[in-house]
């Protein structure tokens, strides 16, 4: 049995809606600013990839709006635009219907901003607590929709969001579902969020008045990740049911590999990221050398595009060097849980249009980083296997494999 | 600002709130619940007459407001930090 994508939504910095994001990407636009959400002057990050724009009203009422968080917000945009886009549901059961979601941080500008209330002893919204909990934005995607089925949120940082796809396949395969609403979304451009992230001198701080070349994955003078924010959604289904009901396959989810490196909490581990890679291409029944395009982690900090290059190269031996590679993080910066979800969209719109989107800002690369990037410009290529790549904190290692059959 | 200046604006920022209601009915006297607002959406617009009036609903009293005229008096009987 073979698992299908008939469903894409996006939002991100740098366009809202598959079209609008996918031209952006193909054309190497950056989506990096100075932060604007908050006063970030006190920060040592400044920038951002953030949705500038971005009106809740487009997806909610007033009130659902007070209920509910901005990761919530952007979930419910992206599904609406994956639904719409895979068609009419309703041959589906609601029992049958799922929500597998991953978010790294959940509903943090609920926190963060209800915890600076507190402190001011002021009352605190009532819908504090169901904003904040992490499956929020999927049971709203549940309620909105009536899908009544297995209701999943993942969340395991900087991977969240591929692993809930990762999880949306094996759902449909284990029979616990017909039809999954997968993905991720984050929104936490926020103060305390940044500081921690600061603190772990995880982010970019050398590129605060020139935030459109401060995510560089693979290249020199690289200085950390940029912070970012986004939603992307997955429509998946088995592949009978999609060709009865007449959808449009987009691709082929056909494996998915996870790991933990078990070694560090927050560095990344070359062994266990090779791990992932080979049981994503394991279970998805195809051989490395057939491999030809991966979306990378890629976040530009200084050790995991190295950690990252390796890995690759561990995992493929000499054919690693022929695998077209590229980072949509340098356009978008780092969503979190959200970023494969988003990778995956761009994976998918890979095989899709047999046009790779380039890493941007990688004029000069690491001499450590000695793999084909897709430098400054997209190329085209025809391309059958694409993996999307994410890691995350606690050593978590995702790996996802989508195909063209 | 006056007693009548407060209950015009209590009522205003009541209707703000009420979804496909027509304005006029809302008297002193309405009920929240009378206006659609099941209990959590009573605690919602308290919160947000909390924001909107300057004032702290204390967390027993919370309780015995049920009404418009409730808001009202409550405002009237206790100090504000807003001008409104």
């Amino acid at each position: 049995m073979r698992v299908v994508v008939t469903g894409m939504g996006v939002i991100a910095p740098i366009g809202t809606g598959i079209e609008q994001f996918w031209s952006a990407a193909v054309n190497g636009i950056c989506g990096i600013r100075k932060i604007s959400s908050f006063d970030a002057s006190s920060q040592r990050s400044q920038i951002a990839g953030e949705i500038i724009g971005f009106d809740p009203a487009s997806v909610m009422s007033a009130k659902q709006i007070e209920q509910s968080d901005r990761f919530t917000q952007l979930a419910l945009c992206a599904a609406n635009f994956a639904l719409k886009d895979s068609g009419n549901l309703d041959d589906y059961l609601p029992q049958r219907a799922a929500v597998s979601l991953g978010s790294g941080m959940g509903g943090f500008s609920t926190f963060e901003s209800s915890a600076t209330r507190k402190f001011q002893k002021k009352s605190l919204p009532p819908f504090t607590v169901p904003r904040i909990m992490a499956n929020s934005a999927a049971a709203w995607i549940a309620t909105r929709y009536g899908f009544k089925g297995v209701n999943l949120t993942t969340s395991t940082a900087c991977s969240s969001g591929g692993n809930a796809i990762g999880v949306g396949l094996e759902l449909i395969r284990s029979g616990k579902a017909d039809v999954v609403i997968a993905g991720g979304a984050e929104a936490c451009v926020l103060p305390l969020t940044m500081s921690g992230f600061e603190v772990l001198f995880a982010l970019s701080t050398g590129f605060n008045n020139a935030p459109e070349y401060a995510s560089r994955p693979f290249a020199k003078g690289r200085d950390g990740f940029v912070i970012g924010e986004g939603a992307g959604i997955l429509v998946l289904e088995k592949e009978e049911h999609a060709k009865q009901r007449g959808a449009h396959i987009h691709a082929y989810l056909s494996g998915y590999g996870c790991t933990c490196d078990a070694t560090h909490i927050v560095a990344p581990e070359i062994d266990g990221q090779v791990a992932a890679m080979q049981a994503a291409i394991q279970d998805a029944h195809i051989q490395p050398e057939s491999v030809d395009y991966i979306n990378a982690h890629a976040t530009s900090t200084p050790l995991g595009d190295i950690v990252e290059t390796k890995a690759i190269k561990q995992c493929f031996g000499t054919h690693a060097q022929k695998i077209s590679i590229s980072a949509i993080k340098s356009m978008i910066g780092h969503s979190i849980g959200a970023s494969a979800a988003i990778g995956s969209i761009a994976t998918i719109m890979t095989l899709k249009t047999g046009t790779i989107h380039p890493t941007i800002n990688l004029v000069e690369p690491d001499p450590e980083c000695d793999l084909d990037y897709t430098p400054n410009r997209a190329i085209k290529k025809s391309i059958q296997v694409g993996l999307c790549n994410a890691f995350g904190f606690g050593g978590n290692n995702s790996t996802l494999v989508f195909t063209t059959n | 600002m006056t007693t009548a200046d407060i209950e015009a604006k209590v009522i205003q920022f009541i209707a703000s709130k009420v979804e496909n209601t027509d304005v006029s009915v809302i008297t002193t006297a309405s009920q929240f619940k009378d206006l659609g607002f099941d209990s959590m959406d009573t605690v919602q617009l308290l919160f947000d007459a909390e924001e909107e009036f300057g004032v702290t609903f204390d967390g027993d009293e919370v309780k015995n407001i049920q009404t418009v005229g409730d808001i009202i008096d409550y405002i009237n009987s206790h100090p504000t930090t807003s001008s409104r």
